[in-house]
């Protein structure tokens, strides 16, 4: 199908972008990478009065570095960050996690901050960014504030943007050095029927802390085991514990039946995936496809 | 309101000046505006990837990319490729290993691959297969795609083959 009909803007700055975005009401949308927005336009789930091209705008393709924080310009690419020195030593998590998302042509094209915006409740991005404890800057034409990813994944294709606002910078915290993501789905590069980020910090003496456990396609949007975490806490992830864990995970789920799969099948993954991602960080193993 | 925008764009070495819909997607400004119909259009919402062409080197789906954004820049197309009836060495890798049927998806797996070669690496059946995935072909089961890459690659970056 082809897109309803809108007006094409291509700001000379982002302080313009912003003015236009006011302009519209809430009826425009900053046009990154477009592997969500194009779609959506054309499959008419959504009809703009325009869409605001930042593609040209210097420097927002830009991750940057300032003492423990690292940070992502909205044109930062997936391919970039696949490719990225600073990401591989600083965000080795999102690193990795690039490589489930779409296929070449999309990393080519799609970008972390618009993947965060679209807000896919199965979507990598969104998983990765709640496991790395994710600060989202928005801008609008009143200023900038800054959102907890927690706060800013507000459901099924949901978040705490304001119509008017552009998301303009995606920070992280330093963060801890181990890590396994896991991913199930039913083909190669479908949406996920469930996805899973761990990490955590093993200390000296085999006792792990800073443990964030990050779920996604059980809810309306990613989902953060707190509960299950905090369990772990100082353990050295002994089967008993990563058992309570695992159960505990099933607070935060209400999956919804679909085509990939039904609810009774996706809570029955949810203690399979948690005890899975959590043993394999303890024995220091590699995610991937499970 | 610019609902229409003109647009300069060079397409396979030769400039296109046009003013066209904001909402024209690129593969339907090269097969309408411009009649290059070598360039598929499958789904429309960037799952088949039967319309990956390139736009300054970069494998892209151009239904996922409005006109107006490829703006001043080199998009290469599949007629791009042969030379009158001189069949490029990648199309013709493509009919030595019977690696099409119906055809319609060899378009978006030839720019795909294209993109692939530029790297100047082999790269084992499992990385071809990766680098492929998002274009998808109902017909040959894909091994045969693969094979036709995979000798190409060799060819072009002139050395033994290790199977990996």
């Amino acid at each position: 199908m082809k897109s309803a009909p809108f007006s094409y803007e291509r700001p000379e700055s982002v302080q313009q972008a912003l003015e236009i975005l006011d302009q519209h009401g809430g009826m425009a949308r900053i046009l990154a990478g477009g592997q969500s927005l194009a779609p959506m336009l054309q499959m008419r789930l959504m009809q703009l009065s325009a869409v605001v091209d930042i593609n040209r705008l210097p420097g927002l393709d830009e991750i940057r570095a300032e003492g423990g924080v690292t940070a992502f310009g909205p044109l930062v690419r997936y391919a970039a960050i696949a490719r990225s020195p600073l990401v591989s030593e600083r965000l080795p998590l999102l690193g990795h996690v690039v490589r489930y998302v779409g296929d070449p042509q999309v990393r080519n094209r799609g970008t972390l901050a618009g993947s965060l915006a679209q807000a896919d409740p199965t979507g990598e991005m969104p998983v990765a960014c709640l496991a790395l404890d994710a600060t989202i800057v928005a801008s609008s034409v009143s200023g900038a504030r800054e959102i907890g990813i927690d706060e800013f994944l507000v459901g099924s294709y949901a978040t705490a943007l304001e119509p008017e606002e552009m998301l303009t910078e995606v920070r992280f915290p330093v963060v801890p050095d181990s890590f396994v993501f896991l991913e199930r789905n039913r083909k190669h590069n479908d949406f996920a029927v469930i996805n899973i980020a761990v990490v955590g910090r093993r200390g000296s003496g085999g006792s792990w802390s800073a443990l964030r456990i990050a779920l996604g396609g059980v809810n309306d949007r990613a989902v953060l085991a707190a509960g299950a975490a905090q369990l772990l806490e100082g353990s050295t992830l002994e089967d008993d514990r990563i058992e309570q864990a695992a159960q505990s995970a099933l607070e935060v789920v209400d999956p919804p039946s679909d085509v990939r799969g039904s609810a009774e099948y996706r809570l029955h993954l949810v203690p399979v995936y948690v005890r899975r991602a959590l043993s394999m960080l303890r024995d220091g193993t590699e995610g991937g496809y499970a | 309101m610019p609902e229409h925008v003109e647009v300069t764009i060079n397409v396979n070495g030769r400039d296109y000046r046009r003013t066209v819909e904001a909402r024209l997607h690129l593969a339907d400004f090269l097969r309408h505006e411009l009649g290059l119909t070598g360039t598929h259009v499958g789904c429309e919402q960037g799952v088949c990837g039967n319309c990956t062409v390139l736009v300054d080197g970069q494998a892209i789906k151009s239904c996922l990319m409005f006109t107006a954004q490829a703006d001043g820049q080199r998009v290469t197309t599949v007629e791009s490729m042969a030379d009158d009836d001189e069949l490029h060495p990648l199309q013709q890798a493509f009919k030595d290993a019977h690696a099409l049927q119906c055809g319609y998806c060899t378009p978006g797996f030839l720019m795909a691959a294209t993109a692939i070669a530029a790297e100047g690496r082999r790269l084992s059946r499992d990385e071809i297969r990766e680098q492929l995935a998002g274009v998808i072909c109902r017909c040959t089961g894909y091994s045969n795609i693969v094979t036709a890459v995979e000798r190409y690659l060799d060819d072009v970056c002139g050395v033994e083959r290790i199977d990996g």
